[in-house]
């Protein structure tokens, strides 16, 4: 019952923060200006609800204070992650020693590699061509793949993890802990026992559930059957939102091949192909001539030996390779 | 002129009334013990109730008008319960009104404040955020967001008010700053003053 109250209060600050919306528009129309006056002249209780969310909308208008002079705007101004930066743009506000601190650490973090604590988390990287296996206190795992980094922390009894660079599997523990991920701006819960890989992308993140179930974005209020994600299932998250298929075992397996320092090719173009073999290698390859981009491969490749992949090419298709002076290979079309 | 007058009486409301809040909230609360009633409901209600009142320019102290409505909404939301409690009656008689000028302690230092807006801004989900960003901090239309980050302006609404029911929220229990109104203080306040009497 004091659900169903709670609820309607909240229906009515709804409605008038969407008026507060709405009227702030310059589009704002006539007639939604008459149709706002009908819905505050109903009771009172629509007039209050109104001047509370019009006041903190106008308290927020402060804000502006951080906008940094005339530069084009930036949406992720305020992103959790950039708040370090903030007390730059605000030369007002004194940077605290406990700032200074972590800006120290995060100095030293640039010229240690492996494992560094700071801020609360604790940050696990791989350099290229590295794999490496994180177990945390209970049982869960991390696996990162080749030039990868993930910070782990401990925040009011959740351990959220966040795939800061490359690809990672996720196990999490049998135990009923919360277990986030975060990866791009995809917050992800995992069920206990679930196993997921993530990969973040150039915009985005892909998500594969391997076992178990995984819930995205999870949000009390609004939870969704569609963004609960179960095994064998894929979803690539984006800023333009998020699509979701069905994958096969063996398509997880072999997405999932670098765990066993392999790459698996099952009819990936050579451009795809040639950018997975430069994900692991500090020798890269190049497609010098697009026309031969489309080719199609399959087979399964050692991670760390471009070269034994560059001779299948060549031995297969019309491909030549040659060694520039940088140490890249380059293939161009042989013929 | 009839629209005048309600524009002042609004003007009153938002002047002494809602800079409340979070004393309100706090002293909602120590009716909600037995947690049969939602603080929040009440001190809406209370709202509902001090802004409809035409004779606001009467009001001498709008601490005292405020939390005398909030504990008849109270006392209402106890009468519409089946089971009285004894305890829950008892309670009202030991629990003090607000009694301070509005305002006065209302004030967050503003840089705390802009701290804490930022700080509140920062928890909205991504696209929440950016949203919010793009309309708040650099003041595009609803049309420029939806068409900079692919959405339909209804969304980009949509977003809004989620963002603002989050931060007024907040606003509401004074965000960055511990209640002036605490329990323990109160209770012990009244006894001392029982103990004198």
């Amino acid at each position: 019952m004091e659900r169903e109250t709670g609820s309607r209060r909240e229906a009515v600050r709804q409605a008038a923060a969407l008026w507060v919306v709405k009227l702030d528009d310059a589009s704002c129309s006539a007639a939604d200006r008459a149709a706002f006056e009908a819905w505050r002249a109903e009771s009172h209780e629509h007039e209050a609800a109104f001047e509370r969310e019009a006041v903190a909308w106008a308290r927020l208008d402060r804000l502006r204070a951080f906008r940094p002079g005339l530069e084009r705007p930036d949406r992720d101004l305020l992103a959790p992650e950039r708040r370090l930066t903030l007390p730059l743009i605000l030369p007002k506000i004194s940077r605290s020693p406990w700032a200074r601190g972590l800006a120290a650490a995060a100095a030293v973090a640039l010229t240690v590699t492996g494992v560094m604590t700071f801020g609360g988390g604790t940050a696990y990287a791989t350099a290229i061509g590295e794999r490496r296996v994180v177990v945390l206190s209970d049982n869960s795992r991390i696996e990162l793949n080749t030039n990868s980094k993930v910070v782990v922390r401990y925040r009011h009894g959740v351990r959220e993890v966040k795939l800061v660079r490359g690809e990672a599997v996720f196990e999490a523990a049998k135990d009923a802990r919360p277990f986030l991920i975060k990866a791009a701006d995809a917050v992800m819960q995992a069920d206990a026992g679930a196993e997921m890989a993530v990969r973040l992308r150039s915009d985005g993140a892909a998500v594969t559930v391997k076992r178990g179930a995984v819930d995205l974005d999870p949000e009390p209020a609004e939870r969704k059957d569609e963004l609960r994600l179960k095994a064998g299932v894929t979803a690539i998250y984006s800023s333009a939102g998020s699509r979701s298929r069905a994958v096969s075992d063996s398509e997880i397996d072999r997405a999932l091949a670098w765990r066993q320092g392999a790459i698996a090719l099952n009819g990936q173009s050579l451009e795809q192909a040639v950018a997975e073999f430069n994900r692991y290698n500090r020798q890269q390859i190049s497609i010098v001539d697009p026309s031969i981009s489309g080719l199609r491969l399959a087979g399964y490749f050692q991670t760390t030996e471009p070269k034994s992949f560059v001779t299948a090419v060549t031995s297969a298709f019309p491909v030549r390779a040659s060694e520039g002076t940088d140490g890249a290979i380059r293939l161009t079309r042989r013929g | 002129m009839m629209a005048q007058d309600d524009e002042d009486r609004r003007a009153w409301f938002r002047r002494e009334i809602l800079p409340l809040e979070p004393d309100l909230l706090a002293y909602a609360r120590q009716f909600c013990r037995d947690g049969q009633t939602d603080p929040e409901d009440l001190v809406h209600e209370t709202f509902a109730r001090a802004i409809a009142c035409k004779t606001w320019r009467e009001i001498g102290n709008p601490g005292a008008f405020a939390t005398r409505i909030l504990r008849n909404c109270a006392l209402d939301a106890l009468r519409r319960r089946k089971v009285l409690t004894i305890t829950a009656v008892a309670d009202f008689e030991r629990i003090e009104p607000i009694d301070e000028a509005p305002g006065a302690h209302m004030m967050l230092e503003s840089r705390e404040e802009l701290r804490a807006l930022a700080d509140a801004i920062a928890e909205l989900p991504a696209q929440c955020r950016r949203v919010f960003t793009l309309r708040k901090v650099y003041s595009l239309s609803p049309d420029e967001i939806a068409v900079r980050l692919g959405l339909s302006v209804s969304t980009v609404e949509k977003h809004l008010v989620k963002g603002l029911r989050y931060c007024s929220d907040k606003l509401g229990r004074r965000i960055g700053r511990k209640s002036k109104v605490d329990e323990g203080r109160s209770w012990s306040a009244r006894r001392d003053h029982d103990a004198k009497r």
